[in-house]
């Protein structure tokens, strides 16, 4: 990034929104501009190439998609998805399309600003490490080996490659599809009820206490997101 | 009797009569020429072959007789007598008889193949007449009296009338007169499948793929009975026809209704939810702005409780209608109880602040399964109602355990609400006993709390929808007991086999 401070394009078609986020993400420490639709949108991110992207998904004249797709087209810029409740084939959609992140309205103030501070980290992190590191857990991606609180954690190929995955894109969620495409490389017969297998054997091996997971959480409708914050 | 049936019988008395006539005439012409026996012997045999053509094999085979006695008393010596005395001559006289009576034979053969192939043909017409106007002419729904009197007019009746299964009166009658009809035989006919006949009415049973779609009563048809059959077929198609013609137009009437009731709430769930995010981020934002004024804040807090109660109500609102105007379509995943518990306390942390929830699962309970959204909709639902009976001071719990009443092979998980408050309302319990109409739980309970019989009517409705069970409890020890019952999600097999 060459900018001082991140700068965050804002698209939602409602005015007081789009009015209020830009002044609490000013008020937070970020350059803000605004744009009340698709079109607009594009526009905007093609001007100025902000550092991320704030998108509501139903506007006039081109929708959220629209803006993901035309923001993909140029860059790997980080978008979040704002949606509501009735639209989550839409979101799970944006997030396929190459959306990163997703708020459900109304959401708070203070989530939708940790949200942002993720996706401008890794935005700056640059590629993902060869070694994660979580608070009580070590992912070495070359040794294929997997370390909870000083013990090893004997996991299939497959149940690896998940984890890899989901932590590599810690703190975002992980569509079913994006599963899916990645670790079974789209094979046809593999169902989300594969994934979802896996997904709870994993967790059987990783949690400390699978009912209260500390590392992988379910999204209802989308997939899994990673929890844990990586150790810098 | 058919038609062509009626013509042949015609034909065949002209040609009786005309026998003596014409076997009188070939005699006399012969005798005048002077022709000797060969000659007259073709004449006869011309004779012969020309009335079995135009009467028939009978005819035909009479004529050889009379023309052989002729043959014999005008032209074979001894002369005027039926007497032969050359030997030769009988030879000649039984050889004739042979030749023309083969002869008459094969030409009324000949000529029955004919008359079978124009019959056949003309039935042909009459079909593919039929068939087009029934099938190519019209595309329109609502023609079956239309196609009726079609049939009607191939089959060359008078009158008639079409009667559709389950239907006493006919669809449409055609003709100048109305038709007696015999209702038994009517019955007969759908039942049997077979055509009936009764005062010169045929009754066309109208059966398609195995079923009888009504009968067509023909009021003196021509047509020969395998038209009648056909016919009666391709109108019981043609009426088929309609039918799946007029379901292919509900169908897609029931299609763009859904989509429109989907468009719809989408663009009302976003309108509405759009503003109360504006209200949310504006609170907030005031929150931290005055930071420093405890009476500000508290306001705020107020402010941000009524938001939450608003936005709750909104989504339930949306959910129920969602879920009764059919567009709803839950998505059931495996969900452990505990997420959903703490989803639920979060989504209602500011009315909980000051309370203790306790939160029970059993170990080795397995995950429901269910719509994650519905589910926790469901849940806080509950949740908010025991939050508003329970004094403050005491805890509410959520617990979840295997439900003991479920067989091991359809395995269900309780996840219950439990508060100390007072109770079910009498409202509430009244109609607990037995009915499930969500509307009267909501009036009924309205006079204790309408917000309450609310979430409880779409606490039902959601639980409808997950494949679940909602019950309300008196708790033994005073309060209530909310207890959802929800399937339990499947044993994941083990994925170390076949994992890689």
């Amino acid at each position: 990034m060459t900018r001082a401070t991140p700068l965050v394009l804002v698209v939602d078609d409602d005015p007081s929104i789009r009015q209020t986020l830009s002044r609490e993400l000013a008020a937070a420490g970020y350059d803000t501009i605004e744009a009340a639709d698709g079109v607009d949108g594009k526009t905007r991110f093609e001007e100025s190439r902000p550092d991320l992207v704030i998108t509501d998904l139903a506007m006039p004249r081109a929708d959220g998609l629209a803006v993901i797709t035309a923001v993909r087209r140029i860059d790997r810029t980080p978008v979040i998805v704002l949606s509501v409740r009735g639209e989550e084939e839409d979101k799970v959609r944006a997030l396929d399309r190459g959306a990163d992140d997703y708020i459900t309205k109304p959401f708070s103030l203070r989530e939708l600003l940790a949200r942002v501070r993720t996706q401008i980290r890794r935005a700056e992190a640059g590629p993902v490490a060869e070694v994660l590191r979580f608070p009580g857990l070590e992912i070495d991606r070359a040794r294929r080996t997997v370390v909870r609180d000083g013990q090893d954690v004997r996991l299939t190929p497959t149940e690896l490659a998940i984890l890899e995955l989901l932590a590599s894109h810690a703190g975002r969620p992980v569509t079913l599809r994006q599963i899916i495409a990645k670790v079974w490389k789209g094979a046809p017969a593999t169902t989300v009820d594969t994934v979802r297998v896996h997904v709870g054997s994993l967790r059987r091996k990783l949690e400390p206490d699978a009912a209260n997971p500390r590392y992988i959480g379910t999204e209802p409708w989308v997939g899994y997101r990673f929890l844990a914050e990586p150790e810098t | 009797m058919p038609a062509d049936q009626r013509a042949n019988s015609r034909r065949g008395g002209a040609a009786w009569v005309a026998l003596p006539f014409a076997a009188a005439l070939v005699t006399f012409l012969a005798r005048l020429a002077g022709a000797n026996a060969t000659t007259a012997g073709f004449a006869y045999l011309l004779l012969v072959l020309g009335l079995a053509t135009w009467g028939g094999w009978a005819v035909g085979a009479a004529a050889s007789v009379v023309a052989m006695v002729c043959f014999n008393f005008f032209f074979l010596p001894p002369f005027g007598t039926l007497t032969i005395q050359d030997p030769a001559n009988w030879a000649a006289l039984v050889t004739f008889l042979i030749a023309s009576t083969v002869a008459s034979r094969l030409v009324a053969t000949a000529r029955q193949r004919a008359e079978e192939a124009q019959s056949r043909q003309r039935e042909v017409e009459i079909l593919y007449d039929l068939c087009f106007s029934l099938f190519a002419a019209s595309q329109r729904p609502g023609v079956l009296g239309e196609a009726a009197a079609r049939t009607l007019r191939a089959i060359g009746a008078e009158s008639g009338g079409l009667y559709l299964a389950g239907e006493e009166a006919p669809v449409s009658t055609f003709g100048p007169e109305s038709l007696p009809i015999d209702p038994d035989l009517l019955q007969r006919t759908l039942e049997t499948q077979e055509i009936a006949e009764s005062r010169g009415a045929a009754f066309l049973p109208l059966h398609v793929g195995g079923k009888t779609n009504g009968v067509l009563v023909a009021q003196g048809p021509v047509a020969p009975r395998a038209v009648l059959e056909s016919a009666g077929r391709l109108l019981a198609l043609a009426i088929e026809r309609e039918r799946l013609l007029g379901e292919a137009a509900h169908l897609e009437a029931v299609r763009e209704s859904d989509t429109l009731k989907t468009s719809l709430l989408r663009a009302v769930s976003h309108d509405l939810r759009t503003p109360l995010t504006a209200m949310r981020l504006e609170i907030e934002s005031l929150q931290s702005r005055l930071a420093g004024q405890p009476e500000a804040i508290a306001s705020l807090a107020g402010l941000s409780l009524e938001q939450g109660r608003l936005s709750r109500r909104i989504d339930n609102l949306l959910s129920l209608a969602r879920l009764e105007g059919g567009v709803a379509r839950p998505h059931p995943e495996p969900v452990p109880p505990n997420s959903l518990f703490h989803a639920a306390r979060e989504s209602l942390s500011l009315i909980l602040a000051n309370r203790t929830v306790e939160i029970r699962v059993e170990p080795h309970c397995p995950d429901v399964w269910a719509d994650p959204s519905l589910a926790l909709e469901t849940l806080v639902n509950l949740l908010e109602n025991a939050a508003r009976a329970a004094p403050p001071a005491r805890p509410l719990e959520l617990a979840a355990n295997p439900d003991p009443e479920s067989p091991a092979s359809d395995r269900r998980v309780r996840l219950e609400v439990l508060d100390r408050g007072p109770g079910l309302p009498p409202g509430v319990k009244r109609m607990l006993q037995g009915t499930r109409d969500l509307r009267r739980t909501a009036d009924d309970a309205a006079g204790d709390s309408a917000a309450g019989g609310l979430g409880l009517r779409i606490a039902r409705g959601l639980a409808d929808a997950n494949g679940g069970v909602l019950t309300l409890l008196d708790r033994p020890g005073g309060g209530t007991i909310a207890r959802l019952i929800l399937p339990a999600a499947p044993e994941p097999p083990d994925p170390e086999e076949g994992a890689e």
